[in-house]
């Protein structure tokens, strides 16, 4: 700690949960925390269940995908703690990991794309946003591949 | 709770229903028709029979899903037991058979549509003619294999609620047929040949029981759900078509189904005389529903196969890429949809019974791995490795098993004849696709031919030489060695050879000779001395070097234009594992003109590449730099390959702003690594000056890339480049490729 006198957001910055898709997705939103130096991250990975059907994705490969998005996070915050969650609804398996972890503010990235795609993937943009019971940090969209 | 219990939220219902919502599909509400009339009486016998064979394998599939619960259901078991000829065997039909299945069922499904619509007949498109039925097949394929290409879970919950309404109406319909059954009423008995006949082709109503297995690490309690799951299923499935059947020829007068024209659906106009009109709009409702649901399921259950043929690299990893928004496996998804769409028109435009034909090829494929599934389970059995701990065991072993091989089997033999030709082509297919693809891919050798190698001696020599030829070669480990000078030759082999023995693998020697633009290639490499004197030598001190580390080589000459670009074409041709070339100013010229097609080599490499700067090499003492991540973690494995050969003392650096938690990091990974008897050192200050400092004292520093690109980097003069000119020992660069998970990366595999 720097003894800075912006405590509000020292104290927002203390402890960011980071939920993460993907390897790609890690690593884009990991990039774009980085110059706000958040003081601890916890990466998040929500495995998306069916809920008494069976799943997208075979398990062996969603938790591999979660190790990979965890990989990505810490090739940016090589300290960074990983959280994995296993629920049908992503965005209360957030909130249910942001109580856990303790962390001071969720920090996501916005996956764009038009109403209909957002619908279809199952956007949690607003879910996010609306229900959280912590803040809410909405990164900047901007396209880390060039 | 574990994570692996997370994960698992299928209990016994939603287990069950994945067996009942699969195999109740077209078959019971579009084939009864068609059975009647070719067995007669014996109709109700044709499913019977077809439940028992199910049966069998049904018992086999729950033993062997206790044992692995892996995803990939009957293609993981036939693959793990009997190896990866069988098993490509075991994974083409299961992944075609599902594709087959698929698009029977939304012929039925479009017959269906066809029928509340009303309209019939033929469109023309152009030169083709197509019915109308296959149209809206068409068009209800590509509508099921959307939403799971966007993987709306809605669907899942909505398979539950389908069985459950298709029970209860198949249900009804039996108990109010049951009332007015007339054993009087059955047709002639038609003898038992017909009666196979019809089990051949209504055998597609009982597809999908293995389908339970393949997500049998999402179920919970598997040991005890799975099997109640799988047999349960086909046990009830059997008594429900048994008794839709018994009601269908026994509660009206015979000759009423025989009488039924070809525009109709034999259940739906028995319901109709049995129930009202309002019978017959619920057999058309359940039709819809029970089609939709099995075509929902198997595309499902499709994906699940090529992901773990993609495990074991029988077909392509890459088809298993997860979606970026829908986290399906999309290409998997999108190829089986394309699959299915291709078999509906197929179906349609080879002519004949477009429903038989796709029924016919569907079960074709499913009675081959059922076949092969009974086998896997005697082989299981018998080599008995230690890991295998079923929680179930089949009964009356080894009767039933064998008994369940023969009937599979046997039932292929009345299977119309075009689609057992057809099938055996398939079959045909896939066994050269092993030998041309798979072969020299996959890794994975089966506990049978392991049990038959490793008793060679008391087994017939002609079950081992078979054992032997059709041994996958996939994990031969081939390292590649460019050699220019001859002074890092020795150490450049050494270093070669010491990877390829960890890895039971062979070095590739490869000396390539840069010749003028203006040469023609053909020219120098005929005249390959006036460029070179002298120019073997260099390969025959390297096969010396290799022999004598007891280590297989082989040894090549490339003639080429450009020397340092030459070594990413040979490695990509020859299929190298791992490169390892040196660099430094006397090493492969300078790479060129071409900047750009360096960017695109370095960033996608073909191999793992370990670079050496080479100045004396002397394993004695390793100094490993890390501050995690998978680039140190490769360099760690190299490392530990190197201390299997020469006893090296290795030291990891970790420079952090706190000594203490630097020592903290630096103890956790070198254990998680595996890495023994090493030295920690964690210095706080300028990561670049304690790199140098720490490698004063060693004789060979090794550097993992820590990000994509470090080749070109290195070439081009980066800090990199800086810290391989100022310290004084020798350098392995290491970088890996970046094709492989993150995941292996970091385990340094």
């Amino acid at each position: 700690m720097n003894g800075s006198d912006a405590n509000t957001e020292q104290d927002m910055l203390a402890h960011v949960l980071l939920p993460v898709a993907n390897e790609e997705d890690a690593l884009a939103t990991a990039t774009v925390l980085e110059p706000y130096q958040p003081e601890h991250v916890t990466a998040l990975h929500v495995v998306e269940k069916g809920g008494g059907v069976p799943d997208k994705t075979p398990v062996e490969q969603s938790e591999s995908l979660a190790e990979e998005s965890f990989a990505a996070v810490r090739e940016v915050f090589p300290d960074a703690d990983d959280h994995t969650a296993y629920s049908r609804d992503i965005a209360e398996a957030i909130f249910e990991a942001a109580d856990e972890v303790g962390a001071s503010a969720i920090a996501y990235r916005s996956r764009g794309g038009n109403r209909l795609m957002q619908l279809l993937s199952g956007d949690i943009s607003l879910t996010l946003v609306t229900d959280a019971d912590r803040p809410v940090i909405a990164l900047p969209r901007v396209d880390s591949d060039k | 709770m574990s994570d692996q219990e997370l994960a698992k939220d299928l209990g016994p219902l939603a287990a069950l229903t994945i067996g009942v919502g699969t195999m109740i599909g077209a078959g019971i509400f579009v084939l009864p028709g068609d059975a009647v009339t070719t067995a007669g009486s014996l109709a109700v016998a044709a499913f019977v029979v077809g439940g028992a064979i199910a049966l069998l394998t049904a018992l086999s599939a729950s033993e062997l899903g206790t044992a692995m619960p892996k995803s990939g259901g009957a293609y993981f078991y036939v693959n793990h037991a009997l190896g990866p000829l069988f098993g490509s065997v075991a994974g083409w039909a299961n992944w075609l058979g599902l594709a087959f299945a698929s698009a029977f069922y939304m012929v039925g499904f479009g017959e269906y549509i066809q029928l509340i619509v009303g309209i019939s007949g033929a469109v023309s498109l152009g030169p083709i003619s197509l019915d109308v039925a296959t149209l809206i097949a068409v068009v209800g394929g590509a509508f099921f294999v959307g939403v799971n290409y966007v993987g709306a879970k809605e669907t899942g919950a909505l398979q539950n609620v389908i069985v459950i309404i298709l029970v209860a109406i198949l249900a009804v319909f039996t108990f109010v047929g049951g009332l007015q059954a007339d054993i009087s009423n059955l047709p002639a008995n038609e003898g038992y040949g017909p009666m196979l006949t019809a089990t051949g082709f209504i055998f597609v109503s009982y597809l999908g029981f293995v389908q339970i297995t393949s997500v049998a690490e999402e179920i919970k309690e598997p040991g005890k759900n799975l099997p109640r799951a799988v047999i349960g299923s086909v046990v009830l499935v059997t008594a429900i078509y048994a008794l839709v059947l018994f009601v269908m020829s026994a509660s009206l007068e015979p000759g009423f189904i025989a009488g039924i024209g070809g525009n109709q659906i034999a259940v739906v106009e028995v319901a109709d005389v049995l129930l009202g009109p309002i019978g017959a709009v619920a057999m058309l409702f359940g039709g819809l529903l029970a089609t939709a649901s099995s075509a929902n399921a198997s595309i499902l259950a499709s994906s699940r196969i090529n992901f773990a043929m993609g495990r074991d690299e029988i077909i392509t990893p890459s088809l298993n890429e997860i979606h970026p928004r829908f986290s399906t496996p999309y290409k998997s998804i999108a190829i089986t949809g394309g699959l299915i769409l291709a078999f509906i028109l197929a179906g349609d435009l080879v002519g004949g019974n477009a429903i038989l034909t796709l029924s016919g090829a569907a079960s074709f494929l499913h009675l081959v791995i059922y076949g092969l599934l009974n086998i896997s389970l005697v082989v299981m059995r018998t080599a008995d490795p230690e890991e295998y701990q079923p929680d179930f065991r089949v009964p009356l072993y080894p009767f039933t098993p064998i008994l369940g091989a023969i009937t599979s089997f046997a039932l292929i033999a009345y299977i119309e004849p075009g689609v057992r030709l057809f099938g055996t082509a398939i079959i045909g297919a896939s066994i050269l696709w092993y030998v041309f693809y798979a072969r020299t891919r996959t890794t994975k050798q089966g506990i049978l031919s392991e049990y038959i190698l490793s008793r060679s001696d008391t087994m017939p020599d002609a079950a081992v030489t078979a054992a032997e030829s059709v041994r996958p070669d996939g994990g031969q480990h081939r390292v590649m060695v460019p050699l220019a000078n001859p002074e890092h030759e020795e150490n450049l082999v050494t270093l070669a050879a010491a990877v390829a023995k960890h890895h039971n693998g062979v070095v590739d020697a490869v000396h390539i000779v840069t010749v003028p633009d203006q040469t023609s290639l053909e020219y120098a490499s005929d005249h390959i001395e006036e460029h070179e004197e002298d120019y073997h030598a260099i390969l025959d001190d390297a096969r010396q070097h290799a022999e004598r580390l007891g280590v297989g080589i082989n040894t090549r000459t490339i003639v080429s234009h450009r020397g340092f670009e030459e070594i990413f074409d040979a490695a990509r041709t020859h299929e190298a594992d791992t490169v390892v070339m040196g660099w430094g100013p006397d090493s492969h010229g300078s790479p060129g003109r071409a900047e750009s097609a360096l960017d695109e080599l370095a960033t996608s490499l073909p191999a793992d590449f370990l670079v050496v700067r080479d100045r004396g090499f002397n394993p004695d003492r390793i100094l490993i730099p890390t501050r995690g991540g998978p680039g140190s973690a490769y360099a760690a494995s190299i490392a530990s390959f190197i201390q299997d050969e020469y006893g090296s003392e290795i030291t990891l650096l970790h420079v952090a702003d706190s000594v203490a938690e630097g020592e903290e990091f630096l103890e956790e990974w070198a254990a998680e690594r595996g890495l023994s008897a090493v030295t920690l050192k964690v210095e706080s200050g300028d990561v670049r000056e304690e790199i140098v400092r720490a490698a004063e004292d060693a004789s060979l520093l090794i550097v993992g890339a820590s990000e994509r690109g470090l080749l070109v980097r290195l070439v081009r003069g980066s800090p990199a480049q800086q810290i391989v000119d100022d310290v004084d020992c020798s350098v392995i660069l290491a970088e890996q490729q970046q094709n492989r998970s993150i995941v292996e990366r970091l385990l340094g595999r």
